[in-house]
């Protein structure tokens, strides 16, 4: 064993997660950058990735504030919307009448594309940084709540009759069994949330008359034929999900260290 | 200490209501341990519930130490050991054990109770910052004993707690139970479909036949104590599992 430590090393580095996820995105990167070239694209087209990457490090700063707008929408939508399916959820979970009395309003907001109503939302509530978190949590509200409904009530009746054989009242049922229980339910429609919510946050910012952020960025670019930022706001929108999803990651993982699915 | 007197009970189902108990009269005399014996779905478990108020009975009466079951249950006089460990996978065994104590604070519950000291007592020691996905099975139903006792609770029910256990932990977890029990004196209410474990563990057997539940026999069990293995290979044993066998047969046909 001692004697040929080399290929079982090189055989770990390939067999690494992390290697092969970098040798995906070069790879895909550098097929991109030639064709662009290769086939000489119109710059309206597509821009090769060289130009975009250049375009975002002659203006890190002007970057980093639109992007940090658009997080920060993305962030407050979800938030408020974790917040009303938690309350939401728990009635639901526990009376069976609101179920069925608000479970269809729940499937209404759903199937509605926010795109539809995004313009009255703003005439509503008035231009600027209110209409884009309302539509961005409207866009993660029913996906969050069916789960908070879901994992409420997957709490071990078991664990739950213990509790009540000592009249532990509802309250700590509900926060030391039924809400860990939901955690892992929580996690997996966070997950969801994220692309969710960066989509809420984009699409509502070009209905909103606002003049920071990555998707008015966009639109407004776009109308003045800047390519250059166009595809720069859209690298800096896909670069946000990515480390929001990493992050997500590190959560799970302190979050859900004694769940099933973090063993391999 | 706990005066059951012919207490009926029947669940609304689909096809209408199923009477799960019909009479049963039984006395839980204090600091006895007595078990409830009889084949799954003969009502052991509802009787169970209705001893410690989680359910209502339809006829007859439940007095515990003269008063109502729902009283001792607000202060904490009753400590359950489920079928299941039941555990919450994302507390520690330390924590776990605790869990009763700090729910309900209101409710007096019993003298403070060393958990940790009795955890090292199950041989737990070594496991108290580990969580329950890294015990065995036996493991975890010995925290779940230790949650029970380290509420000092006077009246100990236990819902076939072994009987998800393979049959050598299951040995050893009895005479586990039957050392705790011995230094922690309590009142114990044990369901059981073990003919061997009913007779290892008990002062009496309540043998219960199915649909309605009814009491069919009560078998006393004076087999000297403090029990031990040797004991399961004598005469006497044998004997008492006998007529607890011909006891559950009668109904059974």
């Amino acid at each position: 064993m001692s004697e040929e430590p080399a290929p079982s090393a090189r055989s770990a580095l390939v067999s690494s997660p992390l290697f092969a996820g970098v040798i995906g995105l070069t790879v895909f990167v550098a097929l991109w950058e030639s064709i662009v070239r290769v086939f000489d694209v119109k710059r309206y087209v597509l821009l090769p990735p060289s130009t975009i990457v250049g375009e975002l490090l002659e203006r890190p700063g002007f970057y980093w504030e639109q992007t940090w707008v658009t997080a920060l929408e993305a962030l407050l939508g979800y938030l408020l919307a974790l917040a009303v399916a938690l309350a939401w959820g728990a009635l639901m979970a526990r009376v069976r009448f609101i179920e069925h009395a608000t479970g269809p309003v729940a499937v209404l907001v759903q199937v509605t594309p926010i795109i539809a109503y995004a313009p009255s939302v703003v005439l509503w509530l008035g231009a600027g940084m209110r209409p884009i978190v309302l539509l961005t949590s409207l866009i993660c509200l029913v996906p969050l709540l069916f789960n908070v409904v879901a994992g409420l009530r997957a709490a071990d009746p078991a664990a739950l009759e213990v509790l009540a054989s000592v009249n532990a009242s509802t309250w700590e049922q509900f926060h030391r069994v039924r809400l860990p229980s939901s955690l892992p339910f929580l996690v997996a429609a966070t997950r969801t949330c994220v692309g969710l919510a960066l989509i809420g946050a984009v699409l509502a910012e070009q209905f909103a008359l606002v003049d920071r952020g990555l998707g008015q960025l966009i639109r407004r670019a776009f109308a003045l034929s800047a390519f250059e930022q166009v595809w720069a706001a859209i690298l800096a929108t896909a670069v946000l999900g990515g480390v929001l999803v990493g992050l997500l990651d590190i959560a799970e993982r302190r979050l859900l260290h004694w769940h099933a699915s973090q063993r391999a | 200490m706990i005066a059951i007197s012919d207490v009926g009970k029947s669940f609304a189902t689909r096809r209408g209501p199923v009477a799960a108990l019909d009479g049963i009269s039984v006395d839980v005399h204090t600091g006895e341990f007595l078990s409830l014996l009889g084949p799954s779905g003969c009502g052991k478990s509802t009787l169970l519930r209705l001893v410690i108020g989680l359910l209502e009975p339809d006829r007859g009466e439940i007095r515990v130490g003269g008063r109502a079951p729902s009283a001792l249950r607000r202060a904490k006089q009753f400590a359950l050991v489920p079928q299941t460990p039941a555990l919450l996978p994302w507390r520690t065994v330390r924590q776990n054990a605790l869990l009763l104590t700090q729910v309900n604070r209101a409710g007096s519950g019993g003298p403070a109770t060393d958990a940790i000291g009795l955890l090292e007592e199950v041989g737990l020691g070594e496991f108290l910052d580990a969580y329950p996905h890294e015990l065995s099975g036996g493991m975890q139903q010995r925290v779940a004993l230790v949650r029970a006792f380290a509420l000092g609770a006077p009246l100990l029910v236990m819902d076939e707690p072994f009987a998800a256990l393979d049959e050598i932990t299951r040995s050893q977890m009895r005479y586990l139970l039957l050392r705790l029990w011995e230094h922690h004196q309590a009142t114990v209410l044990f369901v059981t479909h073990s003919i061997a474990e009913a007779v290892m563990l008990s002062d009496r057997v309540v043998v219960m036949t199915g649909r309605p539940g009814r009491v069919a026999h009560i078998e006393e069990i004076a087999l000297p104590r403090p029990r031990h293995a040797a004991q399961e290979e004598s005469p006497e044993f044998f004997a008492l599992a006998t007529a607890l066998r011909h006891a559950l047969h009668a109904e059974v046909m």
